[in-house]
């Protein structure tokens, strides 16, 4: 089945086949593009589909609440969004201090030993500058460098304007080069 | 001297060096809808709207308002009826015409000073 956002929203309010025909049809098209939103964001695999399920069990759960008043691919992101930020915060808190090094090596550590990385030196050491950001910060760095999407798309998913999107963006390109610069 | 090497973001071609376990896009939404919770399950959660709840707000305003009425109404009946209790003592000090009390003093037997002592004692 071809993907009819219009079509999509009027099977969500039929019958329980129709529903869950139509929600097959939202995995389908956003559920690679909001892993790698994801994982981006938390680096391990695992991490990420953990919190991709969780994403749509939230999103399943509340097709009620989804009123229709932005785009369906909005209204994931921002669940996404949200589920990937309480997972970041909640493993800040439970991860003992002691891990995470002043060097910053754990992550270049953890990617080195990760199956699923297969960047180089220089590619760990932009994850390490990457994790430096602040979240909201290394979410509109990844969602424009990495998954390419627009400034106006992010301004609908973060709900914040193209322009402080754009100077969120500079500074953090600002802030990777001199991470760079000073590991060189 | 040696040029100081710099580091600039857009000289890099973004790459993402990230992979996958092997199928797991082909599989990710034939797993993803297997971990759904079952329709019925989200339908127990919904609350049925019964006609006795659709008409229950209603029936509690008609109530309150019921309630208030009986207050107005029990509290301008105490007031109207104590007001009807003055007209009415006033109307017994008034329904007895002069010529009367004059022919009951009269045949009453009464001279003045105990007349006064039984206007005194009634007052």
């Amino acid at each position: 089945m071809a993907y009819d956002e219009h079509r999509i929203l009027e099977m969500l309010h039929e019958d329980d086949i129709s529903r869950r025909r139509a929600f097959e049809s939202i995995v389908r098209n956003f559920s690679e593009q909001l892993y790698w939103q994801i994982r981006h964001m938390v680096l391990s695999h695992d991490d990420a589909n953990d919190i991709l399920q969780n994403t749509f069990i939230k999103a399943w759960t509340n097709l009620d609440s989804f009123m229709g008043y932005s785009r369906i691919s909005t209204w994931l992101y921002r669940i996404a969004i949200n589920e990937t930020l309480t997972f970041l915060n909640r493993q800040r808190a439970t991860i003992p201090l002691e891990t995470d090094d002043d060097d910053g090596l754990s992550i270049a550590d953890r990617l080195e030993s990760d199956p699923y990385f297969d960047g180089d030196l220089t590619e760990r050491q932009l994850q390490e500058a990457i994790a430096t950001l602040p979240d909201k910060q290394r979410l509109v760095f990844n969602m424009k460098y990495f998954n390419e999407m627009k400034y106006e798309e992010i301004s609908e998913a973060l709900g914040t304007s193209v322009g402080a999107l754009k100077a969120s963006f500079h500074i953090a390109v600002k802030k990777i080069e001199e991470y760079f610069n000073n590991v060189d | 001297m040696e040029k100081e090497k710099i580091y600039k973001i857009d000289e890099h071609e973004p790459r993402r060096p990230f992979n996958v376990p092997e199928g797991y896009f082909d599989n990710l939404t034939q797993n993803i809808m297997a971990s759904l919770p079952q329709q019925e399950s989200i339908y127990s959660t919904r609350i049925t709207v019964t006609p006795w709840m659709r008409i229950r707000p209603y029936l509690y305003a008609a109530a309150a308002f019921t309630g208030i009425f009986f207050c107005i109404k029990a509290a301008v009946g105490i007031s109207s009826r104590n007001s009807a209790t003055d007209t009415a003592h006033a109307e017994e000090t008034t329904i007895y015409s002069d010529e009367y009390i004059d022919s009951f003093l009269e045949t009453a037997m009464i001279d003045d000073c105990t007349l006064y002592y039984t206007l005194v004692d009634v007052n």
